[in-house]
């Protein structure tokens, strides 16, 4: 009975859930096809592909825009995952000088407001002449990422600890082939999850993005903005689902690539993998 | 493999753990590291295992000092307390995963871990994942494991320190049947005295990061270098007295002992003392508690504080307030000198 009520209580908290996730998408959707939805009408009054025929138009440079944006935020979202790891595989399972001082400064972007941090920054790296450059973005875009990285990594890390590389290393495994087949394997939910909110962080970054790389490093989301600030309902929406498309498309890639390592659980079968 | 430890020195956070170990394992025998917990034993089987380095001293295996080869090319297993199965592979898979890191082929691999399987008994697991299995069933994959590294030296870490007493016995008798099959030089850490008498060929006992004696189960057990080993396999109490021409005097008794002269310790431990119910006997029965199959009397002489302990048997007809007259099986008297009492 009690079993009966918990499974109905956590489907009320599914279908709520389903709800808040596909009401906005449908409202895209909607306004994306929209000419005029004048109030109170409960849906639109006239329809049209202007949106569409926009956002594909040669002049717009959606698809160059679109993959240059998505290979910059993944490149991030790839960095962010790997300095993400080490710094809490540092953090968590070694004793040094300063310890306490960096996991303080790991969190550290997140402490200070974006506005005064992007500032600052900006003239830091006008000196280093990483301003208007992609590898600038990249770094800026890394600093505003890896603090969820590392936090995420870090507690992962701090779950599994250094007690199975230690097994591993006594039945003869190298400190690299213990993490590879040990650790590696066992952080495959949080390197997923770190992968894709680096990736959403990073390429939902206008204001950087746009300062840092002074209008020279095109984003999708430099490329959108201006439409929804403009008020442009139809053209916003529809870029928004094309940019929410491609954050599902890379999230997709990201879970068939990790199931490619070794030791990954099948569809809750584990298989042999003996390569 | 034989193994030889010298001088070996450890320090971790700055507190001296190991003290000048010096310890030889001669191939294919089975020793145990028993101590109480803190006296350094995991760290000595960590040192061996090259997982903690050494301050001072080599460890020596197979006549070649290893002090410089890295922890995964030693071929010194440990099978962890906690037992460290990798959550997630499948049984198999664990098995395998020591024979990947030596190079075998995957069909070699699939076949030796079900071999393996076979000889710790779980025929027929090799696809079950390990969250799914006992703590008796995971000890045994732990062993095979082990076992699958080919190791030269066995190292096991309070590996039955979990169990309950039945499945601790089932896996000592597993694990000496498999050690005798393989020949594999086996160090095991132990705080359970009987566990280290009824398994090994040697014992070193060890106290404050010091070997104190290394010797075997006999020997140690009836024959302790001082008393920090004596009361750790069974308390009893402490007669002084002296030997001269081979013959201990006390105030309690005298008896022929084949003995250097000098100030001793006798240690009369309860199943030294056989006791006769007796009307106007010398010690009154202060206590008797029940031990399963024998009772502990608890006994007091009536004319000085004088206190002994004796292990009758269940039917015993003897009550607390009886007195009796006690006797001293000489044979399992225990002779300590007063310096080495203490070391």
């Amino acid at each position: 009975m009690k079993n009966f009520k918990s499974n109905r209580l956590l489907n009320i908290f599914l279908y709520i859930s389903l709800l808040i996730i596909s009401v906005p998408i449908v409202i895209l959707l909607l306004w994306t096809f929209t000419a005029r939805w004048p109030w109170p009408n409960l849906l639109p009054k006239t329809y049209s592909f202007r949106a569409i025929k926009e956002v594909f138009a040669p002049h717009a440079k959606l698809f160059q825009t679109l993959f240059s944006s998505m290979l910059l935020s993944l490149a991030v979202a790839i960095l962010s995952v790997i300095i993400g790891t080490m710094t809490a595989r540092a953090l968590t399972l070694y004793d040094f000088v300063g310890k306490e001082l960096i996991a303080l400064l790991s969190i550290a972007p997140n402490l200070v407001p974006g506005t005064v941090f992007a500032m600052g920054i900006h003239i830091v790296f006008i000196h280093m002449a990483l301003a208007d450059t992609v590898l600038g973005v990249i770094t800026v875009h890394l600093i505003y990422t890896l603090p969820y990285s590392v936090s995420i990594m870090r507690d992962l890390t701090q779950s599994i600890g250094g007690r199975l590389e230690m097994q591993a290393y006594v039945l003869g495994a190298s400190p690299f082939k213990s993490f590879i087949y040990i650790t590696l394997p066992l952080l495959v939910p949080g390197i997923k999850t770190s992968i894709g909110m680096a990736y959403i962080i990073s390429s939902g970054q206008y204001f950087i993005t746009l300062l840092i790389g002074g209008g020279k490093v095109k984003t999708f989301s430099v490329l959108m903005v201006p439409f929804i600030a403009k008020g442009d309902r139809a053209l916003g929406s529809a870029y928004a689902l094309i940019f929410m498309m491609s954050t599902l498309l890379i999230l997709i890639i990201t879970d068939r690539v990790t199931k490619k390592l070794p030791y990954q659980n099948d569809g809750g079968k584990y298989r042999w993998n003996w390569n | 493999m034989e193994l030889e430890l010298r001088n070996i020195s450890v320090t971790l956070s700055n507190k001296k753990i190991l003290k000048f170990i010096n310890l030889k394992v001669e191939d294919g025998e089975f020793i145990s590291l028993l101590g109480a917990s803190g006296c350094g034993k995991s760290t000595l089987l960590k040192t061996i295992a090259g997982l903690i380095d050494q301050d001072e001293g080599s460890v020596v295996l197979g006549g070649n000092i290893i002090d410089k080869t890295p922890a995964h090319k030693r071929r010194t297993v440990i099978v962890f307390q906690d037992l460290r199965l990798f959550p997630h592979m499948t049984v198999a898979e664990n098995i395998s995963f020591p024979l990947k890191m030596l190079g075998i082929d995957k069909n070699g691999r699939r076949k030796e871990a079900i071999n393996l399987l076979g000889k710790v008994k779980l025929k027929g697991y090799e696809d079950m994942h390990v969250d799914k299995m006992s703590g008796g069933q995971i000890q045994r994959v732990a062993l095979a494991r082990a076992l699958a590294a080919k190791p030269m030296v066995l190292l096991l870490d309070e590996s039955f320190s979990s169990l309950d007493i039945n499945l601790r016995k089932d896996m000592q008798e597993l694990v000496l049947e498999l050690q005798r099959e393989y020949k594999i030089t086996t160090i095991l850490v132990t705080h359970d005295q009987e566990e280290a008498l009824t398994m090994s060929n040697r014992i070193a006992f060890m106290h404050n990061g010091q070997i104190e004696q290394y010797d075997t189960p006999e020997n140690i057990f009836k024959k302790p270098i001082n008393t920090i080993v004596a009361d750790y396999f069974s308390k009893g109490t402490y007669v002084h007295g002296k030997i001269i021409n081979n013959k201990f005097i006390s105030r309690l008794f005298s008896s022929n002992v084949d003995r250097e002269t000098g100030k001793y310790k006798c240690l009369i431990r309860p199943s030294a003392i056989k006791i006769n119910k007796f009307k106007n006997g010398e010690y009154i029965v202060a206590e008797k508690i029940y031990q399963g199959d024998s009772y502990l009397l608890k006994l007091n002489n009536t004319d000085s504080n004088l206190k002994l302990e004796s292990v009758v048997p269940d039917f015993t007809a003897i009550i607390e307030g009886d007195r009796v007259n006690i006797e001293l099986d000489k044979d399992k008297l225990i002779f300590i000198p007063e310096k080495q009492a203490c070391s």
